[in-house]
């Protein structure tokens, strides 16, 4: 399987399920069979760590190596390496963020934000957007750190926005015990409860004394 | 009677009123807005229930039904002349960046948009979408682009600093530079001098502290020089032969010649009175803050998209001002603004009294100064006085003082350049107004002061300094400069041409155009602002080398 499809959702789906390491090994740069795989491997990649990262894990376990599959010997020492690297940080939970089980809840939410929409929409277009003489549609190209910055605002954004949403999934709340239980700043909570309620994720409940419940609505989203 | 065509600008409550009224009246209405939606402004909750200025729905539904009317949204009027009676106006539309006929309406657009701002709409209780399904009026999307970014928009060229300085941080130095050349043929020298307005709007400054958005500049402009790189050059893809005068090679001139021959003029001339082209970068700005040879760089730059410079021709000595019109197309006067304000105290007209851009013209050019030792006496508190205050250090003098007659705090002069004349041992005097200059054998020998304290503060907030009755001293002095200000020195032009002079003698000029009231003259920098910073002066060069361009082709 070329690394370029190596989706950042899968990589997630390995940490929530126990692995304690991920390392995707792709070709050279300049060496894909199919011109691009790789950079967009790398990519893909990036944005991932970046947000396993923010949910907790220690960025050490996912790593983007490069080899040629003529490389036997040095495929065994990169294995070997990244092993070494991992048996010194221990197993999942120790040498994070955060420990078990709250790490594996942060990382359940991190896959659901990897497998949306809106991460890979962005990152898939960044190849594009960076590359002088491409750029959007209306030829405007961006520059690397304009993109990161987008991507990092992203993975602030999805991380609690798909962390509210589970957390009304599993009961409807109000805004001020989800701020509490969430640990997001209650102002903000409000605002993606309402930007998730504009786009049709979630929906009001009822009023309970003064506040207003919010209750799940649809994976989906909708029409606003 | 025929139908009339009726252009209404703006679609608040009052635009479609009258945009209903002469509907009604059997003409063919268009309303031009800003915005992407009717409506304007929100109606304030408090005024819902008033007068005409809040408007209601019946309106709306006639307005959106009433086929004589034809909204344009996202339009902004270029330009309006008048003809026969009629008029012809010129409306940009923004392109709303969704194509109505290839939407289908499938709203994924909102659920995946990744950016979120400020609902100006509810008053910022929640996030919007850059995408959004504004104008329920017609089921079109829009999509929210960004207008320029504070720093951008601070800069009087507006430079794309966002753009440029996210360059440097990926590392493309080449790509940061052409960005930068795009707007600004002086980032060496900019970068060094700028008092950067920009870092003063920054939006970092309440997470840490500013970008340093000048000196960036400066170190991707040097990483250039430093490394040997040649210059990439826009070389033009038309070209027009029309002659075009500039009068002044400094920051302005410069600027609009560099412009001019990037839109393709080849009879570019640029006329500069000084042995050396540059201006003030190079006769206003000390030498320690901007070496001649970087200058000389970002001139060679210019000269080289084939601009002809012809230094020590001044204009109404060694050529009229009437031959230079005469023979040219289009002429831009950007002489800046050289002479001096008198200090206004008695006896100024001493011998050892100077202006202090003087000072500093006859020290950049390598020129003898009549006195070159003893005290010094400055008489300002802006960033010229601190220049000229710091430069008779430099060529001799034992001791350098500022007199200015408010506090350190009411200081015109950028903090940062007052710190650095202190350290280099400029002597402050605050509350401190010359009265007369003491005179011996008909030479300055001192300054005659009075001491003041601050009294109420005048319309402008700034408190006014009152003297201290009894408070007179002599201050020694074996030199006095005045650096209060300077005006421009417009006695190039005749007055048979009838120009219009502002307060600081400057040209006026349409701001937009920078066209002065004779046709075919152009003034742009200080020569039409009065003293300002030097990167005003650049961005009035563009301006004024676009409008050049607009003339000859309109012509």
């Amino acid at each position: 399987m070329c690394t370029g499809r190596v989706d950042p959702a899968l990589v997630a789906d390995a940490f929530v399920n126990g692995a304690d390491g991920v390392l995707v090994i792709g070709c050279y740069f300049g060496d894909c069979h199919y011109i691009s795989g790789n950079y967009m491997a790398k990519h893909k990649l990036d944005m991932a760590s970046e947000m396993l990262a923010y949910a907790g894990l220690n960025p050490v376990r996912l790593q983007f190596r490069n080899l040629s599959s003529a490389e036997g010997a040095r495929f065994a020492q990169h294995n070997t390496e990244f092993v070494g690297q991992i048996k010194e940080i221990g197993p999942l939970g120790t040498g994070d963020k955060i420990g078990m089980p709250k790490l594996k809840e942060q990382l359940e939410i991190a896959h659901k934000a990897l497998a949306g929409p809106k991460l890979r929409w962005v990152v898939g277009k960044k190849p594009v957007f960076i590359e002088e003489g491409k750029g959007n549609k209306y030829g405007e190209v961006f520059t690397q750190h304009e993109i990161g910055r987008t991507l990092s605002g992203i993975i602030v954004d999805e991380m609690a926005t798909q962390s509210i949403m589970a957390a009304l999934e599993k009961k409807p709340a109000a805004i001020k015990d989800l701020a509490k239980e969430l640990e997001i700043p209650a102002p903000d909570a409000l605002k993606y409860v309402l930007a998730l309620k504009r786009r049709g994720f979630v929906e009001l409940d009822g009023v309970e004394g003064t506040s207003p419940i919010y209750k799940f609505k649809s994976a989906e989203g909708g029409r606003c | 009677m025929a139908e009339q065509k009726v252009l209404i600008l703006s679609a608040g409550a009052a635009g479609i009123q009258a945009a209903l009224a002469e509907a009604a009246a059997g003409n063919k209405v268009y309303v031009a807005e800003h915005f992407p939606s009717f409506g304007g402004e929100r109606i304030p909750q408090d005024k819902i229930i008033t007068d005409g200025d809040a408007f209601t729905s019946p309106d709306l539904a006639a307005f959106k039904s009433n086929e004589d009317i034809e909204f344009l949204r996202n339009a902004d009027v270029q330009s309006l002349v008048s003809e026969n009676g009629q008029f012809k106006a010129k409306i940009h539309c923004r392109t709303p960046r969704v194509d109505p006929e290839k939407c289908d309406d499938c709203g994924k657009c909102i659920t995946v948009c990744p950016i979120h701002m400020y609902d100006d709409y509810n008053e910022g209780l929640e996030w919007r979408t850059a995408v959004d399904f504004f104008d329920s009026g017609t089921g079109y999307y829009n999509v929210f682009k960004e207008d320029m970014p504070v720093c951008q928009r601070t800069c009087p060229i507006n430079l794309p600093i966002r753009t440029y300085v996210g360059y440097i941080a990926d590392g493309k130095y080449a790509e940061s530079l052409a960005a930068i050349r795009e707007k600004l043929p002086f980032p060496l020298s900019i970068g060094r001098i700028c008092p950067h307005p920009c870092e003063e709007e920054c939006n970092r400054q309440y997470k840490d502290e500013p970008i340093s958005i000048c000196f960036l500049k400066r170190f991707v402009a040097d990483y250039e020089i430093n490394n040997n790189i040649e210059p990439r050059l826009h070389l033009p893809e038309e070209n027009y032969t029309e002659k075009i005068a500039i009068i002044g090679a400094g920051p302005s001139g410069l600027t609009c010649a560099y412009h001019l021959a990037r839109f393709g003029y080849q009879n570019i001339t640029v006329y500069e009175a000084l042995p050396e082209p540059g201006g003030m970068f190079r006769v206003g700005i000390p030498e320690y803050r901007l070496p001649a040879h970087i200058l000389a760089k970002e001139i060679e730059f210019i000269t080289k998209h084939g601009v002809e410079i012809k230094c020590g021709v001044r204009i109404g000595q060694d050529i009229s001002f009437d031959e230079i019109k005469e023979n040219h197309d289009a002429v831009l006067i950007a002489i800046g603004a050289h002479k001096g304000t008198s200090i206004r105290v008695k006896n100024e007209d001493a011998e050892g009294v100077f202006a202090g851009i003087d000072l500093l013209r006859e020290v950049n050019l390598g020129r003898e100064f009549p006195i070159s030792k003893g005290k010094a006496i400055v008489v300002g508190g802006g960033n010229v006085a601190m220049d000229v205050a710091r430069v008779p250090l430099r060529i001799g003098f034992e001791e350098s003082n500022i007199l200015y007659r408010r506090t350190r705090k009411e200081m015109p002069a950028s903090p940062w350049e007052v710190e650095a004349a202190e350290d280099e041992g400029v002597k402050f005097h605050f509350l401190t107004a010359p009265q007369e200059v003491v005179v011996k054998d008909g030479k300055a020998v001192g300054m005659k002061c009075l001491k003041m304290e601050l009294g109420e503060p005048d319309e402008r907030g700034r408190r006014k300094p009152v003297p201290i009755e009894g408070s007179e001293f002599v201050m020694d002095a074996d030199a006095i400069f005045g650096a209060i200000g300077q005006v421009t020195d417009n006695t190039i032009v005749d007055e048979k041409y009838g120009f219009k002079f502002g307060r600081k003698l400057n040209f006026e000029v349409n701001p937009e155009t920078f066209e002065t009231n004779v046709e075919g003259v152009f003034a742009s920098g200080d020569a039409a602002t009065g003293p300002n910073i030097a990167v005003r002066a650049c961005a009035g060069g563009k301006t004024a080398a676009e409008s050049i361009h607009k003339y000859l082709r309109g012509k």
